[in-house]
Formats: structure tokens, sequence, C-alpha cells
């Protein structure tokens, strides 16, 4: 079974927590083992969606799982990006991993979210879902939907 | 014992905080200006015993005649801080060991 890496950020955007629920579902459906590393407040917010881990059952710590992390450790990486030290993150757990990976990338304000992508651009080979989007995951929902329709095939 | 970062910036006052809450390219620039000597490095490379965050090229500030080294420092919450404290000469030989270029200046 493959394994995949969601890396949650800050969880300050209320779409996060939701996404990362759906995208963890939708990969443990499409057959991957999915674990998900984030911040400690973040994994609170995950605990209460989600009391029973009918979504998600494996979650560590974004520090300790980066302390150890090794190359191909992983198989898919697949990381949610609204902040500047989101790009940061996932662009060092990119480098380390050296695997196939997503960038899910959201932000209210057109110019920052401009930056994040041409910062990932630039540094990632990454595939890129983004959105202007805060509260309403829709946007985002739909183009994850499509974009991971190429781990289907 | 080898050195850690962690454990330094939360049990000894003897670090400097340049500049906090920053973006990391805000944060690179503050210290390719600041340390007389710069190392680069590749992201989740170990300074201190700390993985460096950030994108790449990322600088590491250098001050051989102080013993000093200035670094980025990256939380999800709270963007980038670069701090400089004082090191041991076998952690600045270290950091000349990983880095993937030449000194800059």
């Amino acid at each position: 079974m493959e394994k995949v890496l969601i890396l949650l950020g800050c969880p300050e955007s209320p779409s996060q927590t939701p996404l990362a629920l759906y995208t963890a579902h939708k990969l443990t459906k499409m057959g991957f083992d999915v674990t998900v590393a984030s911040t400690p407040s973040a994994a609170k917010l995950l605990e209460v969606s989600d009391s029973e881990e009918f979504y998600v059952q494996k979650k560590v710590d974004l520090e300790k799982c980066l302390e150890n992390l090794e190359e191909k450790e992983y198989d898919l990486l697949v990381g949610f990006v609204h902040k500047d030290a989101a790009v940061s993150y996932f662009v060092t757990f990119y480098h380390i991993l050296n695997i196939k990976s997503f960038a899910i990338v959201f932000e209210k304000d057109a110019e920052l979210l401009e930056k994040f992508l041409n910062d990932l651009t630039e540094n990632t080979d990454a595939t890129l879902i983004s959105a202007r989007a805060y509260h309403n995951p829709t946007p985002l929902r739909v183009k994850i939907d499509k974009a991971f329709k190429e781990l289907e095939d | 014992m080898s050195f850690c970062l962690e454990l330094h910036l939360q049990q000894s006052e003897d670090y400097e905080i340049l500049i906090s809450n920053a973006g990391f390219k805000e944060a690179k620039t503050v210290i390719e200006n600041h340390a007389p000597k710069i190392l680069y490095v590749k992201p989740g490379a170990k300074v201190l015993g700390a993985r460096i965050i950030g994108i790449p090229p990322i600088p590491i500030g250098i001050d051989e005649a102080q013993s000093k080294i200035t670094l980025p420092y990256t939380k999800p919450c709270h963007g980038t801080a670069v701090v400089e404290l004082p090191v041991e000469k076998e952690e600045i030989d270290k950091v000349k060991a990983i880095s993937v270029n030449p000194l800059k200046k």
C-alpha cells in the first residue's frame, strides 16, 4: 500500500480542517495509507472534528515528523499552503522526501496567493491546486477531485 | 554533547532575535546583510541539531571572529525569525561541511 503524508499548516484558515478530513478520506478510499502531520493546535481541531477517527487514523507531530524524515519515506506528499511559513515547510518536506507532490494553495488575498504559487513553482515540481479561498472550501474541493483523478489512472 | 537549538532557545537567554514574524525572503535578506560571511544550505539540512526550514538556497550567517551563527527559524503559525547565537567553532565547521556553495563574502 502506498503511503501518503498530508502536511497541515497553521490552522488559522477555516478551510484547512474540513479540507484535510476530506482529502484524507478521499485518499484512504483510493487505497493510500494516510498519515497527517500537523501542529498540536491543528491536531486538536482534527481530533474534535473526527473524534471517532473515522477519517484520519494516523496523526504525527509536524516537528517530530520533520526531525526524522528521510528521502522516499512516503510515496506521495500533499501539503496545505496558506501562509508564507507553509510555503517554507512544504518546500522543505518536498526537498527531503523527493517524491510526487501536490500543494493545495489558498489565500483570500490575490497578490499573496500569486506569491505563494510563484515560490512553489520556482522551487518544486509539485502539482499546484489553488483558489482564492478562506471560509469556503468548495472551490478547492472541486479542484482536489479533478487533480486527484490522475492518481486513479 | 551536540548542540540542540530548540533547547538553547528554551533554556538560555544567550541569543539575539534580529527579526520575527517575517516572511522567508525578508529573513533571508536580514541574514545576508548582517553576517560577515554567508554559507548556503539545502532545505532540511541539520544545523545546530535542528532541520533548517525554508526556500533554497538557505543562508546561514557566519561570524568566525565572534564565533556566532545567524540562521532562519520558522514556525507554522509565527512565520520566520532570524536568530543569532554563540556557538563552538566545531558547529561552524559542521555548517561548512554541509554548505552547497563557497563563502559568498
